[in-house]
């Protein structure tokens, strides 16, 4: 079991405050993406996880003990850091079974971790070489070796795929999920690829500004966020808003949940437009749609639309999401008035 | 309540040992200076006396008053500050257009030159000394100031980093000046060198404290009193045959360091900055 | 056609013949004052040459013959350098090490303690070794042996004994340049990356590996080359021994550089002193071509 807890946890850099009061629980055995844009603390919470930049206040609790004043390297973590952090005049495989020398672990024994490992990461033919002869992705495979062998309770990754190439990156992210299958261990996940969040992880954590937005899975967090933030952080391209009324209130729809026609669009919200632009993705079409007081983004599969058309844009009852002026969204029996009120407007607004 | 008290102070009790220690060591760095400041207030009397005193108790100046009566003071130090203003001076009017050429323009022989200048820098006084010496002699300039400025003309250690701070100078700004048909010594003064004012001055901070501290040279290269600089005259006062006053002595090597304390107080930074700039290269 | 391509002759010669201006009086000076003095060094070393008589006699290699193999001061010069420089390296390495680890952390008493220590390193040469000239008075009212005294530790003769003044000249210079090179060391620890060191703590390594694994294989590059920085300084040596012992008691603390200096301008033996001068030009250029080869193989790990 290796359930992390974090209780009233408080994070001061200097007078500036960055985390307040956040409370968080990370699920046993689960991969948890903490995902958002730089500086919303992600960083900041996995590396209390691991001890190194530790908490102002609160406690942290793995199992169920507090790791507070527990040192980093007791606490039975790995981390793979966002540059590798190897240690550059050590070869690969002194890199990977320097842990496990300080542990006390025999040489016959780390012989053969280190053995073990490397063949899972493919890593067997550079055990002799530095890091710094290694490219990106094989360098990552030895942060990656090092933090395994050590069989820790917790995987903890910062951004690992950030500095690799695009294909690469493809790759390197169905390895780690085909690597957490089969170890089954709690992964913490850290990025500011929305895209990475959703592929990967069993559990979201959206943040921003120290504070957590949305817990959930991805199709949680897709289609029922919990407010305008994760609505719009989480989706290429983001959720449409569209002012219901005057005082603020926003109603939302996924692009791809439009329905796009030159009349008599099939839906519930209907509204008029024109077409303004037209981006062929392959697939799907994107269209940016003007409705004159507002625009908004259609996925379709119908690729026949050409700009300066006009059109009906429709989206279905079920597909709407309400927020209020806050951004907080509207989940109780305000929805039955907005929907009316959306009713009667028509295409007028 | 004793046990948290006791909690805190052994948390932060190796603090406070690390800390005093540190303070420890400082006072090893500083305590000479204080000692040289303290002796330099007391009658000799009180400088041979034991145990010796942590402060004058008869503060005086005495020390001060058979310096300035005792030897043409003001000759030695206006020889120091012209010599060092000089050369500062001269370095830079021949460094800025050896480094401007080193850094943007090739011509055959450049790498063979700078190359040259490298080596030039750590070539010591003490290698060249007896041929300038001749030098001097052979031309009447030994009387003159002129042998403490003239070999010090090219600053190698400015050139390399003037030159380096020329490259970091994006190449577009000079192409743009060049198509508005600028003149190249106006590119030069007018667009190089006030991005590049920061590293003059540490350069000229350098060669202000190599100059105003050198000892060897002007021991070689002067004949007599009236060129002879600050530094020589502090040195001879060790000489004096009526036996070392250690008072008088402090007294001048006071004078000596301590235009050198006042340039620390005000630019602490930036000469640190310069000194370390040298070592790591 | 004559007048266009005169004009472009004419500008081609002038554009290539203004780098060579610009850097026309800073190599003049180099070549005059530096260059030129070191071939005629070598020169002069053939010769027997008194500068009150200006014509000089050649004599081959006898200068050299008599410096190594007759005279035997030259050799105690040679070895009593050798010995400062040891001295002197060693210790500055080593504590300039530790001070730069000590005092790291970016906090008000560590940068305070860094100015502090590199203080010694702007005043004059002479200056310190006549302050400390006085501290090391070997009377008992020079303030160590009156620390001494309150230990109940019986007072050094310091600069007046042969066993120990090799010795404070050490200390002195040392004194000097811990400051400098302590700095030096901490802008080399700086530009280790921060993540290598917690990516250590959570490999739960405890200080003395980090240091030895990490920290040190790191910094080696940049500790041999100032170890030749270093030795190149200390053969130099002649501020502090002329104030601080003239070369004695004896010639305890007699260097290089000051016998050349006492051969040419007290016994007037200008060749002989080109010959001692010689030697020392050789053993800087082979430690300077060490500083550049060193230099240009410094490696960067990334």
């Amino acid at each position: 079991m290796a359930k992390i807890e974090f209780r009233n946890v408080c994070k001061y850099f200097g007078d500036t405050k960055v985390i307040e009061n956040l409370n968080l629980t990370i699920e046993d055995g689960k991969f948890t993406v903490l995902v958002g844009a730089s500086g919303c603390g992600k960083t900041t919470l996995l590396r209390m996880i691991a001890g190194i930049g530790p908490a102002t206040s609160g406690q942290i609790l793995l199992d169920g003990e507090d790791i507070t004043d527990v040192p980093p390297g007791k606490r039975g973590i790995a981390m793979v850091f966002q540059n590798y952090a190897l240690y550059p005049t050590m070869t690969v495989r002194q890199n990977i079974e320097f842990g496990l020398k300080n542990n006390g672990v025999p040489k016959a024994e780390r012989e053969r971790l280190v053995a073990e490992v490397s063949e899972i990461v493919g890593l067997a033919n550079l055990l002799d070489r530095k890091p710094s002869t290694l490219s990106g992705g094989q360098r990552q495979r030895v942060a990656l070796a090092r933090a395994m062998v050590k069989k820790p309770k917790v995987f903890l990754m910062d951004e690992p795929l950030s500095n690799l190439d695009a294909k690469l990156r493809a790759q390197m992210r169905v390895e780690l999920i085909e690597l957490h299958k089969r170890l089954k261990t709690t992964f913490v996940y850290v990025t500011h690829d929305q895209v990475e969040a959703m592929s990967m992880a069993d559990k979201i954590v959206l943040m921003d500004n120290g504070v957590i937005q949305q817990e959930g899975t991805p199709e949680e967090i897709y289609n029922d966020p919990n407010n305008v933030f994760t609505a719009q952080f989480i989706g290429t391209p983001p959720m449409n808003m569209l002012l219901v009324d005057k005082s603020g209130t926003l109603v939302g729809f996924r692009p791809e949940k439009v329905s796009l026609a030159y009349e008599n669009a099939e839906g519930f919200l209907k509204r008029k437009g024109t077409i303004s632009t037209r981006e062929m993705l392959g697939s799907e079409t994107l269209y940016r749609v003007d409705l004159g007081d507002a625009y908004v983004m259609v996925k379709s599969f119908n690729d026949k639309f050409r700009p300066d058309e006009k059109v009906e844009i429709a989206v279905c009852e079920e597909d709407l999401c309400f927020f209020d002026p806050d951004g907080v969204r509207i989940r109780d029996s305000r929805i039955d008035g907005l929907l009316q009120r959306l009713a009667t407007a028509g295409g007028d607004k | 309540m004793n046990k948290a008290l006791g909690r805190k102070i052994r948390r932060y009790l190796p603090e406070l040992i690390n800390n005093i220690l540190k303070l420890f060591v400082v006072l090893l760095f500083l305590f000479p200076f204080y000692w040289m400041f303290i002796t330099s207030f007391k009658p000799y009397a009180e400088t041979i006396q034991f145990p010796p005193t942590l402060w004058p108790k008869n503060f005086t100046l005495d020390a001060y008053k058979t310096i300035f009566s005792g030897m043409d003071l003001t000759n030695y130090i206006k020889n120091s500050v012209i010599v060092t203003a000089t050369i500062i001076v001269l370095q830079t009017v021949v460094m800025i257009p050896a480094a401007y050429a080193f850094a943007k323009y090739e011509f055959f022989g450049k790498k063979l030159m700078f190359a040259m200048v490298l080596v030039a820098f750590m070539i010591p006084g003490q290698i060249t000394f007896i041929t300038v010496y001749i030098m001097m002699a052979k031309w009447k300039l030994l009387h003159t100031l002129l042998p403490q400025i003239i070999p010090f003309g090219a600053n190698a250690f400015g050139i390399f980093l003037l030159r380096q701070n020329f490259l970091q100078v994006p190449e577009e700004i000079i192409e743009a000046a060049r198509l508005d048909n600028t003149p190249e010594w106006k590119i030069m003064t007018h667009i190089m060198l006030p991005m590049c004012k920061s590293t003059m001055i540490t350069i000229a901070l350098f060669s202000f404290v190599s100059h105003w501290n050198a000892y060897f040279w002007p021991l070689v290269m002067t004949d007599s009193e009236k060129v002879r600089p600050l530094t020589i005259a502090i040195e001879r006062l060790k000489d004096l045959e009526y036996g070392i006053n250690w008072n008088t002595i402090m007294a001048g090597n006071v004078l000596l360091v301590l235009p050198i304390l006042v340039a620390l107080m005000f630019a602490s930074k930036r000469i640190i900055q310069a000194f370390a700039y040298k070592g790591v290269k | 056609m004559n007048a266009p391509a005169n004009r472009r002759r004419w500008r081609f010669r002038k554009e290539s013949f203004l780098p060579y201006l610009m850097v026309a009086p800073a190599m003049a000076f180099l070549g005059l004052f530096t260059f030129y003095p070191m071939a005629n060094l070598v020169y002069l070393s053939f010769f027997d040459y008194n500068l009150v008589n200006p014509v000089k006699k050649y004599v081959g290699l006898r200068n050299y013959q008599t410096m190594f193999f007759i005279r035997r001061d030259f050799m105690i010069a040679l070895k009593n350098t050798a010995v400062y420089t040891l001295a002197v390296v060693a210790c500055l390495i080593t504590l300039s090490l530790l001070c730069a680890l000590w005092f790291q952390k970016d906090t008000r008493l560590n940068r305070f303690a860094q100015t502090a220590m590199f203080t010694p390193h702007l005043i004059a040469m002479l200056s310190c070794a006549m302050i400390w000239s006085w501290i090391m008075d070997q009377n008992s009212y020079g303030l160590l042996n009156a620390v001494l005294e309150l230990f109940k530790i019986p007072p050094l003769r310091w600069l007046n004994s042969s066993q120990t003044a090799m010795l404070s000249v050490v200390i002195v210079s040392v004194w000097k340049s811990i400051g400098y090179y302590a700095l030096v060391i901490m802008s080399a620890l700086k530009s280790i990356p921060v993540e290598i060191y917690e990516a250590a703590e959570l490999d739960n390594t405890p200080k003395w590996r980090v240091f030895f694994r990490l920290t040190l294989p790191l910094l080696s590059p940049q500790l041999f080359f100032l170890l030749i920085v270093i030795t190149i300084n200390s053969f130099k040596v002649f501020d502090t021994i002329r104030v601080m012992t003239n070369g004695g008691p004896g010639s305890s603390t007699d260097v290089l550089a000051y016998y050349i200096y006492r051969y040419a301008f007290q016994h007037f033996k200008i060749g002989y002193a080109s010959a001692a001068g010689t030697v020392l030009m050789v053993i800087l250029m082979i430690l300077t071509a060490l500083y550049f080869a060193v230099l240009g193989r410094k490696v960067h790990y990334q």
